[in-house]
């Protein structure tokens, strides 16, 4: 079965920590004695479509476990999507609701939705006698695609020791970057620390607190990192690595958090709910030149944008056409350049500005801004003008008070020398709310 | 006060406005500020002060302006403003008067 390595291993290291769970310490026995529990309170037949509605924790865990050897098609949904959970059991075809509560209890139950017909996906992974995983895009732009993927090779992967580290959950449960955390660190038989909240303060104290090694989070989460200085205010020393993805890392973030973190070695992420989670490396540090692949990806650029080939891709989407090439080319939608073996990741293709013909990438934009006094968040988009088709808008988040004009001329005198004309936003609106959501992401659209 | 006399000293502001407006442009694009500015001044097209990026600048902010000002949202960049018999962008004047007739159709 495709969990029987990781019980495994949890049997030899009974002793060590696996979870913190609100600062208490849960011990890989006392996980698996969570799983054999769970065996019993979690009736459900195998291939089931069930919905693990859970954050991280130890019920959690051992839950998806549980349900993975039952080969059910799994569903994670966080709190994060509270507002879409109806539609998303709907498009996942869910038949049974397993919910960890704030207390870590487990509440199983019908969903009450009537599948006319398992989805062609469902009846594949029946086919294969495998476990599946339902991912939803987060729908920044767009509707939420849900991807399948077979389970059990995405286990597999994870069979190759790798270090065995202290990981705090910063991407959550239901996300691919979270997923990957979760089985990397239990297969190496690490600890995962999790959160209450993913506030700066919180995130620091509960590294020192808990002597955390690896932080896989956001550059958005970066930049919060660094507005709080809530760096200065823990023992951070325990900190290996950081890892960041999910979206582009500006320039500046980069530098200042080297910066504060000389002897941390910081890595680049790069995964995609469709393919999974690539291997990479980082030029240095410092570097936002980026190696991505591994043994089981092969990668092109075409006419600038990636293209991913994965051995083990999901097998589609529930609720939109095949977006692979007839070859199994996955087409990314991010643009890079290109250097030797070297990467770096300009921005979404749906996110390039075209003002006047010239190509705009937000987060370049973001970035200078973002070194202006005052400034505490910023988000640009294009916006659409007959004159030069789109301009460039940026959205400000000021940490005082003043009047757009002042804040226009101020912003002229800083951009010059460091953007072209044309990347100068045109259009300022400023705005008192936060510039991301749950998942610590830039949302860009309002 | 007529309707008529209102609408003249409103564009008499907006050409003020609009002539503020400019000088930030023209300013924070280096463009070299010339003579006086009159509501003559032709902006855009044949001896044009800006080129396009500068007159979206101006468009920009004028909208800002005129929104602070007249609390009023109207678009001066759009298919219609594109479609007139004579650009609205050729001149100060001709901007303010544009600008007048949408604010009045505002209310």
């Amino acid at each position: 079965m495709s969990v029987d390595f990781l019980l495994e291993i949890f049997d030899r290291q009974r002793d060590r920590d696996a979870i913190v769970w609100r600062d208490e310490i849960c011990s890989y026995g006392r996980l698996l004695e969570l799983v054999e529990r769970l065996r019993d309170e979690i009736d459900v037949a195998e291939h089931t479509a069930v919905s693990l509605e859970a954050d991280f924790s130890p019920t959690s865990v051992a839950a998806m476990l549980v349900l993975i050897e039952r080969r059910c098609t799994i569903v994670p949904l966080t709190s994060s999507v509270d507002a879409k959970k109806s539609d998303f059991r709907r498009i996942a075809q869910v038949e049974t609701i397993v919910e960890i509560t704030a207390d870590d209890e487990v509440i199983v139950r019908e969903s009450g939705i009537e599948v006319a017909a398992p989805h062609r996906i469902a009846l594949e992974l029946r086919k294969r006698g495998n476990p599946g995983l339902v991912l939803f895009s987060s729908g920044s732009t767009g509707e939420s695609k849900a991807a399948v993927h077979d389970f059990a090779p995405l286990l597999d992967k994870f069979k190759v020791p790798r270090h065995s580290k202290r990981a705090i959950t910063f991407l959550l449960f239901d996300h691919i970057g979270g997923v990957n955390t979760l089985f990397y660190t239990l297969s190496n038989a690490g600890c995962i620390v999790t959160v209450g909240d993913r506030s700066p303060d919180t995130v620091c104290r509960t590294i020192a607190r808990f002597g955390v090694q690896t932080l896989p989070t956001s550059p958005t989460f970066l930049n919060l990192l660094l507005l709080s200085e809530a760096a200065g205010r823990h023992d951070l020393s325990s900190l290996e690595l950081i890892t960041y993805g999910t979206e582009v890392m500006p320039e500046t973030t980069l530098a200042r958090i080297h910066k504060i973190f000389p002897d941390v070695r910081l890595l680049q992420t790069y995964g995609l709910s469709e393919v999974g989670i690539l291997r990479s490396k980082s030029r240095s540090s410092d570097s936002l030149w980026v190696k991505v692949g591994g043994e089981d990806f092969e990668t092109r650029v075409v006419d600038g944008m990636l293209e991913v080939k994965a051995r083990s891709a999901m097998l589609g989407y529930l609720n939109a056409p095949s977006p692979f090439t007839e070859d199994g080319w996955f087409k990314t939608g991010d643009a890079v350049e290109v250097d030797g073996e070297y990467i770096r990741i300009l921005g979404r293709k749906s996110e390039i500005i075209n003002v006047g013909g010239e190509k705009v990438y937000p987060v370049e934009i973001e970035d200078v801004l973002q070194m202006m006094d005052g400034v505490e968040d910023v988000a640009v988009t294009g916006a659409p003008n007959p004159i030069t088709g789109q301009m460039v808008k940026a959205r400000v988040k000021l940490v005082g008070e003043e009047s757009v004009r002042d804040f226009k001329k101020r912003m002229h005198a800083f951009c010059r020398g460091r953007l072209d004309r044309f990347k100068i936003p045109q259009k300022v609106v400023l705005s008192d709310e936060a510039m991301h959501g749950g998942r610590f992401k830039k949302m860009r659209g309002e | 006060m007529s309707d008529q006399r209102n609408e003249a000293q409103e564009i008499v502001g907006l050409n003020e406005l609009i002539i503020e407006c400019v000088n930030d442009v023209r300013e924070q694009n280096d463009i070299a500020p010339g003579a006086d500015i009159s509501p003559d001044a032709r902006l855009f097209g044949r001896e044009g002060m800006f080129e396009s990026l500068a007159l979206v600048n101006l468009i920009t902010s004028l909208e800002e302006a005129i929104e602070d000002k007249f609390d009023v949202a109207i678009s001066l960049a759009d298919e219609r403003a594109m479609s007139q018999n004579r650009s609205p962008y050729r001149t100060i004047a001709a901007l303010a008067e544009y600008a007048a007739e949408l604010i009045a159709e505002q209310r």
